[in-house]
């Protein structure tokens, strides 16, 4: 053993000494090797505590040798790319790591928070909803304190600076797990012909087979997992995934994969990603993930130094770390006793092996009486000593009652506990996936049962424990899944390895004695990450609480980042104890992913910056941009919100842009609205039961303002449409309503209405609309030069042409939105950035401007139009808005009925109103609370939908929602304003400007 | 406008002029900005490229009327696809959208004169026509690694074996609704998409492309 | 993530549908006959199962049509997906009925 390394053993693991890696842990300098965790690289250089308790602040060391660890959290990395909370045992050493452990402040050596375990009692089961609950305003304080030392990592400072992305994919068998069972399963599918998927939380394939001394087919077996994954590996249509955790299995057979990419060899795509979330739709699954090695429970079975039998076996064969000189080894199964082997082997002393069990193990202890280890069987031990490392064990005679006080006979002195106390199937995604799981009283587990998605279980997830077994199983899996897809089963023969004969049963031990009651003996921990213990437990089952969820929930059993991996088997069964029932009874938590904690960054994947959501732009987006015009986000639309002239701010330029239209010329990209072609013999009768009011006594070329209904006859959209033909319409919709609004109409015709030939085809993206608006806009157009008349009595308000506008094809509309003479040119998408330049230089001559959403929105406002979505929000109906001429009385449509249902002919229905300011030049906040006094407290009458300062009228306006606002026209209410005395408002008619409407008839 | 026309400025992006490019009867898809400035790997395996002056036209007929199916194939030229997600390919590109909708990628011909001709074969049939020129930017993603950049965004099983030659169909890439179809060569696709998205899908398949090296071309 | 089966597209993953509600609620014919209770009966009131459930999905960001889905609301498991026979009210004839009967289209692999 180095200096530098004082627990690195001279020879074997799967580490590479050739290349030295330099890490720091809180700051200080280590030197690890290629193949260490940062887990095996700690022990390696004698660091056993590695963080500090949630709760109580206690020293803690690692546990575990992977997924299950919960103790060793680390911040990896710095700054922007640092990553929080992360398992060391599965963070793969690189030259120049930073970790940090993310609990204990200042530093895991000194905790000041440390003096919640001295004062601990307090601090039982509940103790945050009992305690701090009152007097209820000081909550806020609390909670302030107790977020701050109660932290759990850091976020990063700054935007993430790695690349991650999703990857979709489909097989017809996804393996999870590339333990023995995986592998032969992977083989049995993928040499039988289907397309393989395997995937494999560590950075080399064999699972556990790289931990233990096996063989297979008389070689070792890690040199059989390695040949069998190249053997994968060559064969098309089989894609390997290590150092990927399948951490979700949602409905009919989709799951999620992390893969870590950094560092990682069989990385399939690399350049330069970090994370990869895999998107898998798999014809068949099947779950090879293995089993979780559960710890005993005894008083202070938390002191770094207590470590699973599994993980000391672990770090000496895989990473040749030795973690203990002198070890004592508790079990209560046969297992722990390999571990014993590989300890002895290494080098270390054995000072006892203290099997629950009166019978002690079978072959394998003969093999570690032989080795002159001492075994007690029999034997619990009750206690150990030591704060931040172990310093020696307490052990006892058990006569197999765990309630019962026991004194300590024997006492050794050790820097090792090694523990186990049986196996779990990893039986999450199964569960997660829907199946059942049942309890097996010999082997004292969860066992996957019926399953309800197309998935196999396999391996020791399957409760086959023994290397042939796996084998065999995986096999059999495999061999499922092929025959339940139809394909031919390749003939595979199951590689020879050792079953484990002569080995004896575990026998339950859920906590040992000690010399004091369980409730005042020092703590037995269950749940290391959440201190939750025996006692809390018990404390929960006599405050009530029965049902596992809630003695979750109350005690922390199973929460944080290992989902209580360790603990929740022992704590049912504790709470089964407690409760005089059997462990089935009590049942388990429910599993939901993810089974390993999964980074926000490989959630999000590209949908970063720019990519977050689609930015869809109009044909003539360039132009704005390069006009200065800052944009506004409607629904995924970029529009330009204004246009900036000399450093103008958005209320200079939208006062200007507004009295351009009002005096001149104002010119508006309107592209963004939705636009339907309807069509065939029967659109008049479609349409008529679509909008409200009489559509078949439009005339060709003839426009018109519809309204559309949802059945409960409340507003749903607007738009003009146009007829185009005796048997063709054009339809415009919101920019907002495009999409919702044509699949709403291909419903009705699809699913009620079949009869009806009529075809609806979008053309939203085809045609740009470019709105001129204002006195001169006819100018403009016969400037351009237009091949049809444009007076009124040729071309009157409210009808459609088609035109050559410049040389170019056009539909011209009289409509207008602003409620100036106005045109709308409609024209193709491609041809209209070059309309537009046309326009911009033809206008020159009227001093006339382009202009953007907010300046729309205040033209509109001031002629008291209304924008379905801002002025309503799926609960006014049009009688509500002021509409009701538009409602024909001849004809049944969408939502009709509903405007008689009592609640629509409320009398005290909100109702859209106009409203001013008394002082004469407040702008109202849109969404302002209305209230009918002035005093406190008063009860809320409306609110604001819309409001701006008006630069035509010279005062603020707004619309606003009323409760029975029509009939209170001239009535003063008040408008609340936080911190301020509310405002005096007046009721007024929502129309503002040239109330008449004789501007736009021109 | 006034002398402060931003269009005149001359800003990133946008020439100093009013006129852009070569004046064509096709007018601008509207990648031009993007296409211009966007660079490309120098070993490039994810091949992009916009295609220009292609027409599009949209086409509703009840494909169980025969002499209307069979009016619109004289003047296609070439047989409609029945089969779901499926193209033929002709003087134009056929595409299948729904039981009784196609989309026409017109060939040489002009899309308004292809058009009228439907138009006028189709008329006493209940039948729609409409071009869709303005709306659509075809996109041609080929390459050694293209199946696997389309993969990232894209649900569908993209394997030679599931989606063929010969084979289209409507779904999501990124975030962006197109009609995605394979080729003739292997790991050559067509993507159409509406124009109001096509910015924000080059974008998206520049980024998918990177790790792979991307190359991006004007056809 | 539902795998929902397109009648014309095939499968295709949730994320290119969209959801309709339930399957079977025929528009009343005449809607000014209706007690306000009967219309509310039609406007506000489902079945809300637990087991099997007719519902109706549009392939939006696929072939745009609307199709009937049988789906057991507990396990989310797809019985089977169906095009719509000539109403709504699919139930009417509860059949997989692989005809549009009003247009006479028919599915790509339905009939
Ligand atoms: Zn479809």
């Amino acid at each position: 053993m180095t200096a530098a390394q004082p627990n690195r053993l001279r020879q074997n693991g799967r580490i590479d000494r050739t290349r030295p890696l330099a890490f720091s842990f809180d700051g200080k300098a280590y030197e690890g090797f290629a193949g260490d965790t940062l887990a095996s690289a700690l022990i390696a250089n004698g660091v056993s505590l590695v963080g500090r308790s949630f709760k109580l602040r206690r020293p803690r060391g690692i546990v575990g040798s992977g997924a299950e660890e919960p103790n060793a959290i680390m911040q990896i990395g710095e700054g922007a790319a640092a990553q929080p909370n992360l398992p060391a045992t599965q963070v793969g050493l690189y030259d120049g790591l930073v970790a940090r452990s993310t609990r204990g402040w200042p530093g895991v050596r000194f905790d000041l928070g440390a003096i919640n375990d001295v004062f601990g009692r307090v601090l039982g089961a509940g103790f945050y909803y009992k305690t701090f609950m009152y007097p209820r305003s000081w909550w806020k304080h609390y909670e302030l304190a107790i977020r701050k030392s109660a932290g759990f990592g850091q976020a990063p400072e700054g935007p993430d600076p790695d690349r991650y992305e999703h990857m979709n994919a489909h097989c017809d068998v996804l393996v999870a797990g590339g333990g023995p069972a995986g592998l032969m399963a992977a083989l049995a599918a993928a040499k039988s012909g289907a397309r393989v998927m395997l995937a494999d939380e560590q950075d080399e394939f064999g699972g556990s087979l790289l931990a233990f001394a096996a063989s297979i087919d008389g070689a070792p077996a890690a040199e059989w997992a390695a040949a069998a994954a190249e053997e994968l590996r060559d064969m098309e249509d089989c894609v390997l995934l290590p150092s990927s955790t399948v951490f979700g299995y949602y409905d009919h057979n989709f799951l999620t994969i992390a893969e870590r990419c950094a560092g990682s060899p069989d990385s399939s795509v690399g350049g330069g990603v970090r994370e990869r979330l895999w998107r898998v739709r798999a014809r068949q699954v099947v779950l090879a993930q293995g089993s979780l090695e559960r710890p005993l429970v005894f008083c202070n079975n938390d002191r770094p130094g207590v470590m699973l039998a599994s993980a000391v076996s672990t770090y000496i064969k895989r990473y040749a770390v030795l973690p203990g000189r002198r070890a004592v080894v508790f079990t209560n199964n046969d297992s722990a006793y390999r571990a014993a082997l590989s300890l002895a082997g290494a080098g270390a002393e054995v000072a006892a092996i203290v099997d629950s069990r009166p019978g002690g193990a079978g072959d394998l202890g003969l093999r570690a009486q032989a080795l002159g280890i001492p075994v007690h069987a029999g034997h619990v031990v009750t206690d150990v000593a030591g704060r931040r490392r172990v310093t020696g064990a307490s052990i006892a005679p058990w006569n197999g009652e765990s309630w019962e006080n026991v004194e300590s006979t024997i006492r050794i002195d050790c820097d090792l506990v090694a523990v186990s106390g049986g196996w779990s199937p990893a039986v999450h995604l199964h569960s997660q996936a829907g199946g059942q799981l049942a309890w097996d009283d010999s082997q004292l587990c969860l066992l996957p049962a019926e399953a309800r998605q197309a998935n196999v279980s396999a391996g020791a997830g399957n409760g086959q424990w023994s290397l042939g077994e796996c084998l065999a199983d995986g096999l059999r899996a495999g061999a499922e899944t092929v025959s339940r897809l139809g394909l031919k089963t390749a003939a595979i023969r199951v590689p020879g390895a050792d079953a484990n004969a002569g080995e004896k049963l575990i026998e339950p031990m859920w906590r040992a004695p000690a010399a004091s009651d369980a409730d005042r003996c020092p703590r037995q921990f269950i749940d290391f990450q959440n201190d939750t213990t025996v006692a809390d437990i018990r404390l929960a089952a006599r405050e009530g609480y029965r049902n596992v969820e809630h003695v979750k929930r109350y005690t922390a059993l199973g929460f944080g980042t290992d989902q209580g991996k360790l603990g929740n088997i022992n704590g049912m069964a504790v709470l089964a104890d407690t409760l005089g029932k059997e462990i089935p009874e009590v049942g388990t938590t429910t599993f939901r992913p993810a089974y390993t904690p999964v980074s926000f960054g490989v959630c999000a994947g590209e949908s970063v910056g720019e990519l977050y959501d689609p930015v869809r732009t109009t044909a003539i987006h360039e132009w704005h941009v390069a006009a200065g015009a800052p944009m506004e986000l409607v629904g995924q639309w970029h529009r330009p919100w204004y246009f900036p002239r000399d450093g103008e701010d958005l209320d200079a330029a939208v006062a200007r842009e507004c009295l351009a239209v009002r005096n001149s010329l104002g010119v508006m990209d309107a592209s963004t609205l939705g636009k339907i072609d309807a069509r065939g013999p029967d659109v008049v009768e479609f349409l008529e039961r679509i909008y409200t009011h009489k559509v078949g006594g439009m005339q060709v070329g003839r426009c018109a303002y519809g309204i559309m209904l949802g059945e409960d006859g409340m507003l749903m959209d607007d738009g003009v449409m146009a007829r185009a033909g005796e048997q063709r319409f054009y339809l415009t919709t919101t920019t907002g309503g495009a999409a919702s609004v044509l699949s709403w109409m291909e419903k009705w015709l699809q699913t009620e209405w079949p009869e009806l030939e009529v075809y609806l085809t979008s053309l939203t993206d085809h045609y740009s609309t470019i709105a001129v608006a204002g006195p001169n806009s006819r100018g403009l157009l016969e400037k351009l030069g237009c091949d049809i008349p444009l007076d009124k009595e040729r071309f009157p308000f409210m009808t459609v042409k088609p035109a050559v506008l410049a040389g170019m094809d056009v539909t011209l509309f009289r409509v207008s939105f602003s409620g100036e003479l106005a045109f709308e040119i409609n024209i193709a998408s491609n041809h209209a950035l070059a309309m537009w330049r046309t326009i911009m230089e033809a206008g020159v001559e009227f001093e006339g401007a382009p202009y953007g959403t907010e300046t729309m929105h205040v033209l509109r406002a001031e002629k008291g139009f209304v924008i379905a979505g801002q002025d309503t929000d799926g609960s006014v109906t049009p009688v509500d808005l002021g509409m009701n001429w538009l409602l024909s009385r001849e004809k049944d449509f969408l939502g009709k009925r509903s405007l008689r249902r009592p609640d629509s002919l409320r009398k005290d229905r909100k109702q859209w109103v106009g409203l001013l300011s008394l002082d004469g030049r407040t702008v109202l906040g849109e969404g302002t609370q209305l209230v009918g006094e002035s005093g406190e407290p008063a009860a809320m009458c409306g609110h604001v939908t819309s409001s701006y300062f008006s630069t035509s009228l010279g005062h603020p306006i707004a619309l606003a929602l009323v409760a029975g606002g029509r009939g209170r026209n001239g009535e003063t209410i008040y408008a609340a304003r936080p911190g301020l005395e509310p405002l005096p408002v007046q009721i007024v008619s929502p129309v503002f400007y040239d109330r008449k409407g004789q501007r736009q008839h021109v | 406008m006034s002398e402060a026309s931003p269009a005149l400025s001359g800003k990133e992006g946008v020439p100093p002029s009013g006129k852009v490019g070569t004046p064509s009867p096709h007018g601008r898809h509207g990648l031009e900005p993007f296409f211009a400035t966007v660079e490309s790997a120098p070993d490039a395996r994810v091949a992009i490229s916009v295609r220009t002056g292609r027409g599009f036209l949209n086409l509703r007929l009840n494909p169980h009327s025969r002499k209307a199916r069979e009016a619109a194939e004289r003047i296609l030229g070439q047989p409609m696809p029945l089969a779901a997600n499926t193209f033929t390919v002709g003087k134009h590109r056929v595409y299948w959208l729904g039981p009784d909708e196609w989309l026409i990628a017109a060939g040489e011909e002009r899309a308004s004169d292809l058009g009228s001709g439907l138009t006028d074969a189709l008329a006493g049939f209940h039948a729609a026509v409409n071009d869709l020129s303005g709306g659509n930017v075809e996109l041609l993603v080929g390459g050694a690694h293209a199946r696997t950049a389309l993969a990232k965004g894209c649900s569908l099983d993209l394997h030679p074996r599931e989606f063929a030659p010969g084979q289209c169909a409507q779904t999501s890439l990124g975030r962006a609704a197109v009609l995605l179809a394979a080729d003739g060569e292997p790991s050559t696709y067509t993507i159409i998409v509406r124009r109001s998205f096509s910015d924000y899908l080059c974008r998206w398949l520049e980024n998918a492309a990177r790790p792979h090296g991307a190359g991006f071309s004007v056809l | 993530m539902l795998l929902i089966e397109c009648p014309w597209c095939g499968p295709r993953a949730e994320t290119e549908f969209s959801y309709g509600g339930e399957a079977g609620i025929a528009r009343p014919a005449d809607p000014d006959a209706l007690s306000d209770a009967e219309w509310a009966d039609y406007l506000f009131y489902r079945s809300n199962p637990k087991g099997a459930h007719r519902e109706l999905w549009n392939h939006d960001h696929g072939c745009r049509r609307w199709f009937g889905v049988e789906r057991d609301t507990a396990t989310y498991r797809i019985e089977r997906s169906y095009v719509l026979s000539h109403t709504g009210s699919d139930a009417a004839t509860g059949s997989d009925a692989a005809t549009n009967a009003g247009t006479g289209y028919s599915s790509g692999n339905g009939d």
